[in-house]
């Protein structure tokens, strides 16, 4: 018996298949890089940009996926402090800055959980009715716009799709319910059906009137239609349609006081009854990134998406027009390569100068703090400082990130806004609920949409007339 | 302002979003200590040292000490010379029972310890010669000792036991099952009134004549 099977028979199954796949990871894979490179590499870049839609398609999606986890766990971080805040207590502060982490370790110690299924369950739907409910909240992340033309894909029917999507949802939460073989999982699974179903019609209802006067469905364009300043918004054309998609879309998500599928403090989860470990987690997770979705889609469709409330330019121009001021407007050349040689120095040299720089008053000031110190305090203050400058910047040098800044600042003010509610307001009934939607929001919506369309063609008969 | 729709729900916003600027409630414990008034005397526990003996001295500082009195103790004191007890008179019947009075500390009565009382057992002695020790003929031995004593006394029972080598549980056993043998003497009844009463009235009737100044015997 040689020395190698000997030492590779102490370790465990896990570890046998293990280190020969690390041998073949070590050894294969970069030959097998280098290969690519040499030989396929021109012949891959052709096919690649030839195919720009479909990669530019792939990226977005990986990006999407991978950013709705971050946004899920700083949304539960922020209801678990916003809400012990409004019930004057501390809330987490124990693992992280200010207990940051505690959401992170909360998704650790829910991948750590046995994944029990139960017996008779249908373990197939079982196991992939969480993944299409958090597919479904992943997948409209697709067609939202973060900021000008940064979009996973601009739709021209971005919001049918959008509705189409979240329209699955319901079937995730229907399976889930079924496949739990259980009778109370399966009345919450058609409970949650139920909410879902009816508060998609005032939604989509309540969106109509918008289309109307946006003339697109593209949640790119109908963002656009809303630049310059605040008055563009649309929730100041569509007042009530902003009012009844905000009441619907927090029904959608679930969320209080419309979160009779959950009901956490009332019935056992619902739907999710039977769920535990990760499993749960997705569904867990799903609604999360449905806050945030809502969220977006709100500020998307009528607070003016990544638009900041006023363009200063524009704001400059409109005064130069109305008053005869000659304000000039701000522009940011950002222009690196322009310096040549001198942009190496300025690297090289600036790091260094402001650090000290900002450590002498330290050291001059405070006869304690030894060199290093103050070299480490100057450094730290470089970066706070290089880091603000670079992001002013950017903010003023491009829209995008302007854009993507304004974006994530209003939508997670509406985040904020339906934790504060979560930390407000009761539970409605389940006969309130369906009574609200369909006596109240359901023709309140068909109210929107008739006045809508009358002032359209009111004002189209005017500008002709 | 109740009229407007949904004017609750924008108070209610308000008020949570007043509570999420106000100062928080919370005490970081461990890090900090809940201010405690210095009336507060947490909760009353009687603690043992290593040996597991009671620490309690019999002090009574506690139970002078209480604001409501409380307390109610008792036990020996650290000489162990004899009982002390601190407490209110007792007021209650409940505080008289059994178990009150070993809660405070306090001596439970207990007739299983009380010595019994002493007996001539000459004639027990000569019914027991009669039956020859026999504790076959138990009954007949105790239905003869009840006819002399009355009653059967504890004494009794347990010289019976001694002499005749029956167990005390086997005696006692065979004189509670019958109906007819008894162990405490039957019910004193009064007794009519006799001449000597007569002749204490008599006498005291001349007696409360002669303070009245009434004639000897006359009425």
């Amino acid at each position: 018996m040689s020395s190698i099977s000997r030492s590779l028979s102490h370790v465990t199954l896990a570890g046998r298949i293990l280190i020969p796949l690390l041998f073949l990871l070590i050894v294969v894979a970069p030959i097998l890089t280098v290969a690519l490179a040499v030989v396929v590499g021109p012949w891959l870049v052709s096919v690649l940009s030839s195919n720009l839609g479909i990669i530019r398609f792939v990226v977005a999606i990986t990006g999407v996926l991978l950013f709705s986890i971050p946004a899920a766990f700083i949304i539960i971080y922020m209801e678990l402090k916003v809400i012990a805040y409004m019930n004057l207590r501390v809330g987490p502060n124990r693992v992280g800055p200010g207990g940051a982490a505690h959401s992170l370790v909360a998704g650790l110690k829910v991948l750590s959980k046995e994944d029990f299924s139960p017996a008779n369950a249908d373990r197939l739907v079982f196991t992939w009715a969480p993944v299409l409910v958090f597919l479904t909240a992943v997948m409209t992340f697709l067609v939202i716009p973060f900021g000008p033309g940064l979009v996973g894909q601009d739709l021209n029917i971005g919001l049918l799709y959008l509705f189409a999507v979240g329209g699955m949802a319901v079937v995730g939460l229907l399976l889930a319910g079924w496949s739990s073989f259980n009778k109370y999982s399966l009345l919450g699974g058609l409970r949650a059906a139920a909410q879902m179903v009816s508060y998609e019609i005032p939604l989509t209802l309540s969106v109509v009137g918008l289309i109307l006067l946006a003339g697109t469905m593209s949640l790119h364009g109908i963002a656009e239609q809303q630049g310059g300043w605040f008055g563009n918004w649309f929730v100041f054309r569509q007042p009530l349609g902003a009012l009844i998609f905000f009441i619907a879309a927090t029904a959608e998500a679930n969320r209080t006081p419309f979160d009779l599928t959950e009901a956490d403090s009332e019935i056992v989860a619902g739907f999710a009854t039977e769920y535990s470990g990760m499993r749960f987690g997705f569904l867990f997770f799903a609604e999360y990134v449905n806050v945030f979705i809502v969220s977006a889609l709100m500020v998307t469709l009528f607070f003016g998406a990544w638009n900041s409330p006023l363009d200063i330019n524009m704001a400059m121009l409109f005064l130069n027009d109305e008053l005869g001021w000659n304000l000039q407007p701000i522009v940011v050349n950002l222009d690196p390569g322009g310096l040549g040689i001198g942009l190496l120095l300025l690297i090289l040299i600036v790091p260094v100068a402001l650090t000290v720089v900002f450590a002498l008053p330290f050291y001059l000031t405070r006869s304690k703090l030894k060199a290093w110190q103050a070299l480490l305090l100057g450094f730290a203050l470089f970066n706070v400082v290089a880091v603000g400058a670079a992001f002013t910047l950017a903010f003023i040098g491009w829209d995008w990130v302007a854009g993507i800044i304004w974006f994530f600042i209003k939508s997670f003010a509406f985040v904020f806004v339906f934790v504060w509610m979560r930390g407000t307001f009761p539970r409605v009934r389940i006969d309130h609920l369906m009574g609200f939607a369909w006596k109240w929001l359901l023709p309140a919506a068909l109210l929107n949409l008739f006045l809508t369309a009358t002032a359209i063609v009111v004002v189209d008969a005017l500008k002709a007339g | 302002m109740s009229f407007i729709p949904g004017i609750g729900l924008v108070r209610g916003m308000g008020l949570t979003l007043r509570r999420f600027f106000q100062p928080k409630a919370t005490i970081m414990w461990p890090e900090q200590h809940a201010d405690v008034a210095p009336k507060f005397r947490g909760r009353l526990q009687l603690l043992y040292d290593e040996y597991g003996t009671l620490k309690c001295e019999t002090c009574f500082q506690c139970a002078q000490a209480c604001p409501i009195e409380c307390i109610d103790m008792g036990g020996v004191d650290t000489k162990g010379r004899f009982h002390v007890h601190w407490g209110a008179p007792e007021t209650y019947g409940e505080r008289r029972e059994e178990s009150a009075l070993r809660r405070s500390g306090r001596p439970v009565a207990d007739k299983a310890y009380a010595p019994f009382e002493g007996i001539d057992i000459e004639p027990l002695d000569g019914i027991l010669e009669a039956h020859d020790y026999d504790p076959r003929e138990m009954l007949a031995i105790l239905e003869e000792t009840q006819a002399e004593y009355g009653y059967l006394p504890v004494a009794a029972l347990k010289h019976i036991s001694r002499v005749t080598g029956a167990w005390y549980a086997q005696i006692y056993g065979t004189a509670s099952y019958y109906r007819h043998l008894r162990f405490e003497p039957p019910a004193v009844e009064a007794p009519a009134a006799g001449t000597a009463q007569i002749a204490a009235e008599a006498s005291f009737r001349s007696a409360l004549d002669a303070s009245l100044g009434y004639g000897g015997g006359a009425n």
